[in-house]
């Protein structure tokens, strides 16, 4: 229950925050980049890193987490099979077998189906969805935003310290 | 100060790339890591190694401490257990103390390269509290080892061989489905044929058109009857005649010829119905459940489900290694790493003159046999070049062990295409367990005894050998079978026999071997059985030939009736036609020697 709270806080904040759409779309793309490849790779990392460091919506990033990791349980076997196809074939066997025997490269796990097929996939799913989502915030904030930040429900949402701990990464 | 220009826009803030401030809460973090990466790692790593040792053996692995010391090079693994993958409550070994010297920069590449490992402590086939097994309950062949155990048992299933059924001594038959005997398709196959065959026949018969030729020839001869000698015309018109009833004689031979194959060939088909019916009644003796008399077969039947386990697990073992060690340098993929996530799949990718993903170039190995007694006996094995990637390490995994009563041996070579695993071993002066003599209520207890395991794959043909032999057998018998006549006989048989020695052997295509058990005691219990079940057993056997003959004797008969008169028939035809052909020639020709009186006119 906490746990949905904390993600309505999370997308109503996020809607609402000073940040740009753009801040806001990207936060959600580096988010969505953990909540659907396997959590506990070295790529993770990096996104986690990020996330952190530039300047984009690190509520946006929690929200993208949550929302996306559901998705990449459901997409799994799609991952598998992206990633069977891509770690077999054959024209892109001499670029694997290098990168597998280079140091470092193979602790990011890319020789797993499932690991390399959701990078994969969520790169290319990147583009769409930072597209999409700067353009559903523009046209909330534009359309019903205000009304929103008025109602009752929203101020009643945000009054609760779970949306202080939110506040001190805003962008 | 300026006020901005009415309709002119605002400066657009510049846009800031990095969040500064968060460098120093990400370095927070990032200490965070390493603190706990250095309390947990060796936690992880157990943890870790456990699920991989689980997953690529089967079996339980778990490990009481181990400590990395990646500075030095070691890893420090104490209480390692792991289970059987084959039996329930037991290990398959324990190891006090692994001391690993592990070379540290290929860990980078994610490849584990294990100098020397030196292992203490080891003992074999202990007793545990749980059941360790995880491969021989996951129904669906989950991972490579449940797939391996799922095939191995498959392959071990092909050679369950009858069990006598000794207890009762009854002999039950079970019901007799009419549609699996093979003589009666084949009576009703024989009976179409018969009758295409007399159509067919009928048919040649009709084109011989016998009926003009003859009539002719009559005509001809009654001519020549009235004829005088001088009526050349008649002469000739005679000799014609003879002609004509040659050639219908031609054809009524060639008609002839033609029946007699057919006729070859339905008596083959009646000889046909005689072996559907052997058949038929092999298959009806195989629904009884009788013990089987021959001695070979006693053999079989008292010690195949117990000698072909080592086999089977020997091969499981084999199995596993050609999955994880296979040849060539091709990408693999295996079973990746569980987790909350669907696995995948790992692909490896090898690649010449770079080091294998896992190697352990050597272990030294030290171990107890009978640790529970009072002078357990220490042993020493080596282990060379265990690898992940035969073909890069370029040298086969061997394994071996001495000690007193034991010489153990194995080596699998994947080096080249055609992967070869041999193993060999002699273990003596070991307490074999007793085991219940499957059908027969007797418990054998080999005492003390050797065992002898010889073990070849190459490629996928399977030469195997395993034995037994003990000099100190006791026999224990159910109390319900002492009871009955047949008990007794066969305990009699038995019991006074104090030597063990049996011996399985495997050999053929890995899919489909020949097996063979024999031991000393076929010879003694299947004499005794001959002599007490001979008698029933031919009863029985009587009374299944019987059923079978109730079942097709009438298709049978029916067949053989039509094929009967088929040839019959068509002989007589043939016969029939043939005498009027010849007589008639031969009236011709009487008449025309007596109108030329001897003298022979060209």
């Amino acid at each position: 229950m906490f746990a949905i709270i904390k993600l309505i806080q999370s997308l109503f904040g996020a809607l609402h925050s000073e940040g740009t759409p753009g801040q806001l779309a990207a936060g959600i793309v580096l988010g969505s980049f953990l909540g659907l490849t396997p959590l506990l790779n070295l790529h993770n990392a990096v996104i986690l890193a990020a996330l952190i460091l530039l300047n984009v919506s690190f509520a946006g990033g929690m929200l993208g987490w949550a929302l996306f990791v559901p998705i990449g349980f459901l997409l799994d076997p799609l991952f598998d099979w992206i990633g069977h196809r891509l770690l077999l074939a054959e024209s892109l066997r001499g670029f694997w077998t290098s990168a597998y025997n280079t140091p470092i490269v193979p602790l990011t796990n890319f020789n797993n189906t499932v690991v390399l097929g959701s990078v994969v996939f969520a790169v290319v799913f990147a583009v769409p969805l930072f597209f999409a989502t700067r353009l559903g915030v523009v046209r909330y904030r534009a359309t019903i935003g205000a009304r929103v930040r008025q109602s009752r429900f929203y101020k009643g949402l945000m009054a609760s310290k779970a949306y202080n701990v939110y506040k001190m990464f805003r962008p | 100060m300026t006020a901005p220009a009415p309709g002119s826009r605002p400066p657009a803030p510049r846009l800031k790339v990095f969040r500064w401030r968060a460098v120093g809460p990400l370095l927070v973090l990032l200490v965070i890591g390493v603190v706990l990466w250095w309390i947990f790692a060796d936690s992880i790593a157990r943890h870790e190694s456990e699920q991989v040792g689980t997953q690529i053996l089967g079996a339980k692995v778990e490990i009481q401490k181990l400590h990395l010391d990646l500075r030095h090079g070691k890893v420090m693994v104490y209480g390692l257990t792991v289970a059987s993958p084959h039996e329930a409550l037991r290990n398959l070994l324990q190891a006090d103390e692994l001391v690993a010297d592990v070379d540290v920069l290929p860990l980078t590449e994610k490849k584990l390269i294990i100098n020397r490992i030196a292992a203490n402590g080891l003992r074999f086939g202990t007793r545990r509290e749980t059941d360790g097994r995880v491969a021989a309950k996951s129904a669906g062949g989950d991972g490579i080892a449940g797939r391996v155990m799922a095939e191995t048992r498959e392959w071990a299933q092909q050679f369950k061989v009858p069990v006598l059924q000794l207890a009762t001594g009854k002999i039950s038959i079970d019901s007799l489905d009419p549609r699996r005997l093979s003589t009666l398709p084949a009576a009703e196959a024989l009976g179409a044929r018969a009758d295409s065959s007399r159509k067919a026949w009928q048919a040649s018969f009709e084109g011989l058109q016998l009926g003009p030729t003859i009539d002719s020839a009559n005509a001809t001869l009654e001519k020549l009857r009235h004829a005088r000698a001088t009526d050349i015309a008649a002469l000739n018109e005679g000799r014609q005649a003879i002609t004509r009833l040659k050639r219908a004689s031609d054809r009524v031979t060639a008609l002839e010829r033609t029946v007699k194959t057919g006729v070859a060939g339905l008596q083959t088909g009646l000889a046909g119905l005689d072996s559907a019916k052997r058949r038929d009644y092999a298959f009806a003796r195989s629904l009884l459940k009788l013990p089987t008399l021959d001695a070979p077969s006693v053999g079989a039947a008292l010690f195949a489900p117990g000698t072909i386990k080592p086999f089977e697990r020997v091969l499981y073992y084999a199995q596993l290694a050609r999955r994880y060690m296979p040849p060539g340098l091709l990408p693999r993929a295996a079973t990746g790493t569980k987790r909350v996530r669907r696995a995948g799949e790992d692909v490896r990718f090898p690649e010449e003159r770079a080091l294998p993903a896992f190697l352990l170039r050597s272990a030294e190995l030290s171990f107890f046999l009978h640790p529970n007694s009072e002078q357990p006996q220490r042993y020493a094995g080596h282990l060379t070049g265990l690898t992940s990637d035969p073909a890069l390490y370029g040298r086969p995994t061997s394994l071996g062990a001495t000690g007193p009563q034991l010489a153990a041996g194995a080596m699998l070579n994947h080096v080249r295409e055609i992967p070869v695993d041999t193993a060999g071993a002699t273990l003596g002066g070991i307490r074999l367990p007793a085991f219940d003599v499957p059908g027969v209520p007797l418990r054998l207890d080999p005492g003390s005894g050797t065992t002898q395991l010889g073990f070849n794959l190459n490629g996928d043909t399977i030469h195997a050998r395993f034995a037994i032999r003990s000099s100190n057998v006791t026999w224990a018998r159910d109390s319900g079978f002492a009871n009955s006549r047949l008990g007794e006989l066969i305990w009699s048989a038995i019991s006074r026999i104090s030597d063990l020695n049996v011996e399985a052997r495997i050999s053929g295509a890995l899919h489909n071997p020949d097996f063979a058990v024999r031991s000393n005691l076929d010879q003694a219990i299947a004499t005794r059985l001959r002599a007490v079940l001979g008698a029933q057993v031919a009863a029985a056997e009587q009374q299944v030939r019987a059923r079978v003959d109730a079942l097709v004797s009438q298709q049978v008969a029916a067949a053989r009736a039509q094929v009967t008169q088929v040839e019959s028939r068509a002989q007589a035809q043939v016969a029939q036609q043939r005498a009027r052909l010849d007589e008639l020639q031969k009236q011709l020709e009487q008449r025309l020697r007596e109108m030329t009186g001897g003298i022979r006119l060209p």
